[in-house]
């Protein structure tokens, strides 16, 4: 017992670095998979006050960037909506059409706290579960892809950026619809990396690069970026830089889109899992 | 005692307000992310107990934590820099030992002796972050980079900080 006593007396630094260690690591290795256990519902309301005024000044500041892409955003909906009721012949319209089913639901949101410079990025946005966000929907930017919310709490969530190691889209190349997987090196936060491209395709430095829709989480045909760059690396595929659309660094307004179908496609696609 | 206390409550308000409001705001490349607060660990008292040490050092992790959201990264980092932080002393301890009840400041030391402290407990300290925040060995190179390229503004930063705190 006196020996045990003297060796916790000898060790005892040791002993509370290892403490608190083991509790610091058991917070990373959950923490960062259960985001929206401890640290959205709980412990980060207390920060969340110091994180709105930030945002707060951020967002005045850039107003006129704002504004300009409101504007921009306003016109190309006009202009939409001016083709589809263009199209539609006025005799045979009918407005209670029972085989048309809305898919995606849209709302929008405010970005409160953004980071861009770490290797796992998140944002979060002010609105969570009462607003009708759920996990797993995509966050939108402008028409192109920014993240996809990992979690909710009552009125804030928490979006994982494309900016982020952990983060994988299925995206094609527009012009002749070959797939591949997006991914972020994390090196520049204008880039990402498009693998699995094989290399008898021919690709063009300019190229558009958009969502495929195969993950039920983003709709088809969203905007990525364009191919800035291209490698052929060893093996059989190429390595495609994408200079990316979104510019996180300025992100303030975002889309949030939910797939009302998602849970139909997923149940039926773990029966053939 | 009190008073002391006090003291350090403030450097620890101000190091995490300028850390969040400012350091944590430059968005220069991913490159350079200078973590400013691990000038409170540097600035406590030589003669410190040990524990008190090392459960301050994981408080102020915590508290970076809860503002970065990333849970556990900057608290085990800054745990480890408490950890080592008597081993650097006795490192680089000045010929004749430490002054009784003195703060390791570079009025009392010198720069040489700061800059050589400073640069140690920084390099472990981003060392430990950088690597814990990637989690994995691929790009192994370019994470020191980053160790290195933020720990070198980090350092710059301290040093600037405290050049200011002697001229008051």
């Amino acid at each position: 017992m006196r020996s045990l006593l003297n060796f916790l007396a000898r060790y005892n630094n040791l002993i509370i670095f290892l403490i608190l260690e083991g509790i610091a690591i058991y917070l990373l290795a959950t923490g960062n998979t259960y985001h929206n256990s401890l640290f959205v519902n709980g412990i980060r309301g207390m920060t969340r006050g110091v994180e709105e005024k930030i945002n707060n000044t951020r967002t005045y500041l850039s107003l006129r960037d704002i504004n300009d892409a409101l504007a921009g955003q306003n016109v190309a909906l006009k202009n939409k909506m001016e083709t589809m009721v263009k199209k539609e012949n006025p005799l045979f319209f009918s407005y209670t059409d029972t085989i048309y089913q809305q898919q995606y639901i849209h709302s929008s949101a405010e970005v409160i706290n953004n980071a861009v410079n770490r290797q796992k990025n998140y944002f979060t946005i002010d609105k969570g579960r009462l607003q009708g966000i759920q996990v797993d929907m995509a966050v939108v930017s402008d028409n192109s892809v920014a993240g996809k919310i990992v979690g909710c709490s009552e009125n804030y969530s928490v979006a994982m950026s494309l900016l982020n190691l952990d983060f994988k889209l299925s995206v094609r190349i527009k012009s002749n619809g070959t797939f591949g997987s997006l991914s972020w090196d994390g090196r520049n936060n204008r880039e990402a990396i498009l693998s699995e491209i094989p290399q008898h395709i021919i690709v063009n430095v300019g190229d558009t690069i958009e969502t495929t829709g195969y993950s039920a989480i983003f709709p088809e045909g969203i905007m990525v970026g364009t191919v800035s760059d291209f490698e052929k690396t060893g093996g059989d595929f190429y390595k495609i830089t994408i200079l990316l659309k979104t510019d996180f660094r300025k992100l303030h307004y975002v889309d949030i889109i939910g797939n009302l179908k998602k849970t139909e496609e997923t149940e039926l696609e773990k029966l053939f899992k | 005692m009190i008073n002391s206390i006090l003291r350090f409550g403030l450097i620890f308000i101000l190091l995490i307000l300028s850390q969040v409001l400012l350091f944590s705001n430059i968005q220069f490349s991913g490159y350079i992310n200078p973590y400013v607060y691990v000038m409170f660990i540097l600035l406590l008292p030589i003669e410190i107990p040990s524990w008190l040490l090392l459960i301050l050092s994981f408080t102020i992790g915590l508290i970076m934590d809860f503002f970065s959201g990333s849970p556990g990264m900057h608290s085990s980092a800054s745990l480890l820099a408490g950890f080592v932080r008597p081993y650097v002393l006795r490192i680089v301890s000045p010929r004749d030992g430490y002054e009784p009840n003195s703060d390791p400041s570079m009025v009392t030391y010198g720069l040489r002796w700061f800059f050589i402290y400073t640069m140690l407990i920084v390099l472990v300290h981003h060392t430990a972050l950088f690597y814990l925040e990637v989690f994995r060995f691929t790009d192994f190179f370019r994470t020191m980079l980053r160790v290195l390229l933020s720990s070198f503004f980090t350092i710059v930063f301290i040093i600037l900080i405290e050049f200011y705190r002697r001229g008051k």
